[in-house]
């Protein structure tokens, strides 16, 4: 028996160092970061993917079918129905896929614009720079919530719309970031001798510049994704959001119009919280991970990596 | 002909009404096939200087001329072929090459810039690295897995890909040990030779600057003296 576990220990060891001598990929680096990263983070955010993935193999039933309305937890219900007799459980696996969605979708959003703007002011800087900064600082003291309620109010609310407001509005910090790490390697030999070489602007920010900003960009990108998450539920919460599609905020705020608050019922507006504030969590541990490996790094230096 | 800096002068804004000059009246020229080398103690512009001449730079002052022409108000086929001819190298050979590209793909990008047919490209690439004495092993490793001196060579080896007939070396051998120096200030006069390539080679090192230069120059107080050596 111990000999086939060794066995199989070390047939596990040869195939990942064969992969590793023939991909030239360093799996065994990897899998030191990887584990660096917040394990529970990507626990539960992998967990939240797969409910946002295949809800049906989760949700007991279509989030749509009708039941006796205000009913408690039973078992044919675990956590009772809501006001229309939805099952609430359904109704919450479902509403994982719009709520990842919205930040999602609105930090890439971000991520691309701030992306575009930090790396053009950065590359070319002078006038443009000024300019394109100057822009930013004008974003970046316009108040976000209310500017969105204003325009909530005045567009018809869709997800659509919630998305593109949240995205187009939260592109500043990544922008900032993007510049000055720009800025630095714009002035490094390779892109000084690819200047020099005469590549083009385009060549030299997408080939040179972009490879070296991912790690960066990525922990960035998912603190967006948590901030833009939470702003979706708040807006929601205020009424501002698309009722025909049912996130996690917009159960919070049927259960607070509707009677879940005043009839005590927890199972109704305590699951939402808890996933919200979890995979807000689990993104934002992501994320936090990804800098702190960007720290080690900074730390050991280039020769170390 | 050839490349000629002519009474180029820099200055830097150091507050909103005040100017520091760094250098001023300065005019040499490099000759194909010869070396110029240019010496001072540091922060006197050496480098600054450099990139004027390879055109990374805007001179405050003066102008660098190009086959008879002025950089400034070149036409865009001009300046493409001045783009080509006129190389640099820098100082730190770690940061020759985008850490996240395998050499490989680093050199075939050259390559394709160039428009040489992708069948070519192995071809040129081993004759380059024939040239630069290094095996073709090195090819699929990342900056990091390689040495200071594998790297400048390489480095030196991709600029000639693009058969330049200047190239501005900015300290090329300081970051690099006593035997490595010499390995490469080897290859420069035999890469010399062989081509008649023209070099600016910046140094502090003055016995580097003794043993590859023609003629030389000492930046100081923001003037140069050229010596003939």
């Amino acid at each position: 028996m111990m000999q086939k576990e060794a066995y199989l220990q070390e047939s596990t060891r040869r195939w990942k160092d064969s992969i590793a001598h023939y991909l030239n990929f360093d799996i065994w680096k990897y899998e030191r970061t990887l584990k660096k990263l917040n394990r529970e983070g990507l626990f539960l955010f992998a967990f939240f993917l797969v409910l946002a993935l295949f809800p049906s193999l989760f949700a007991p039933y279509s989030p749509t079918e009708r039941f006796i309305s205000y009913e408690s937890p039973s078992i044919a219900h675990l956590l009772g129905t809501n006001d229309i007799g939805n099952d609430i459980l359904s109704e919450l696996v479902y509403g994982t896929r719009i709520s990842m969605m919205v930040g999602f979708a609105s930090a890439c959003i971000s991520t691309l614009i701030g992306l575009m703007i930090g790396l053009c002011s950065g590359y070319f800087r002078g006038t443009l720079d000024e300019l394109l900064m100057g822009f930013t600082d004008v974003v970046l003291t316009i108040p976000k919530i209310p500017l969105i309620i204003i325009l909530g109010a005045f567009l018809h609310p869709s997800i659509w719309t919630l998305i593109l407001v949240l995205g187009l509005l939260s592109w500043e910090s990544i922008a900032r970031v993007v510049r000055s790490k720009t800025l630095q390697i714009r002035e490094a030999g390779y892109v000084k001798s690819a200047r020099c070489m005469g590549f083009s602007s385009f060549h030299i920010m997408r080939s040179e510049i972009f490879p070296n900003l991912t790690h960066v960009l990525l922990p960035k990108f998912m603190l967006a994704t948590a901030s833009a998450m939470i702003s979706e539920a708040s807006l929601s919460f205020l009424g501002l959001g698309d009722i025909s599609m049912k996130s996690w905020g917009i159960m919070l705020s049927f259960a607070f119009s509707r009677g879940g608050f005043i009839r005590d019922m927890g199972w109704w507006y305590i699951p939402p919280g808890v996933c919200i504030t979890l995979c807000v969590m689990s993104i934002a541990l992501i994320g936090f991970g990804f800098e702190e490996r960007d720290k080690e790094r900074g730390n050991r230096g280039v020769d170390a990596e | 002909m050839g490349l000629i800096a002519k009474n180029l002068a820099r200055t830097y804004r150091t507050g909103l009404w005040k100017e520091k000059c760094i250098f001023r009246g300065v005019t040499f020229e490099l000759k194909s096939g010869k070396t110029f080398g240019l010496m001072g103690p540091s922060g006197e512009g050496k480098s600054t200087l450099g990139r004027i001449v390879a055109g990374l730079e805007k001179p405050t002052e003066g102008t660098v001329c190009f086959n008879g022409k002025p950089l400034s108000g070149m036409k865009k086929a001009e300046y493409a072929a001045f783009r080509r001819s006129v190389q640099m190298m820098f100082q730190d050979p770690t940061e020759a090459f985008n850490p996240r590209k395998r050499i490989e793909q680093s050199i075939f990008e050259v390559l394709n810039l160039l428009k040489t047919p992708e069948t070519e490209h192995a071809l040129r690439t081993k004759k380059m690295l024939e040239t630069v004495g290094l095996s073709e092993e090195l090819l699929f490793r990342y900056p990091s897995q390689l040495s200071g001196g594998q790297l400048q060579r390489l480095a030196l080896g991709r600029i000639l890909l693009l058969e330049p007939e200047y190239i501005v070396l900015d300290e090329p051998t300081s970051a690099l040990d006593v035997s490595v120096q010499a390995q490469v200030l080897h290859l420069l006069k035999r890469v010399q030779a062989e081509q008649k390539i023209g070099y600016l080679l910046i140094s502090h090192d003055e016995a580097v600057v003794h043993f590859m230069a023609d003629s030389y120059g000492i930046i100081k107080n923001g003037q140069l003296n050229i010596t003939d050596a």
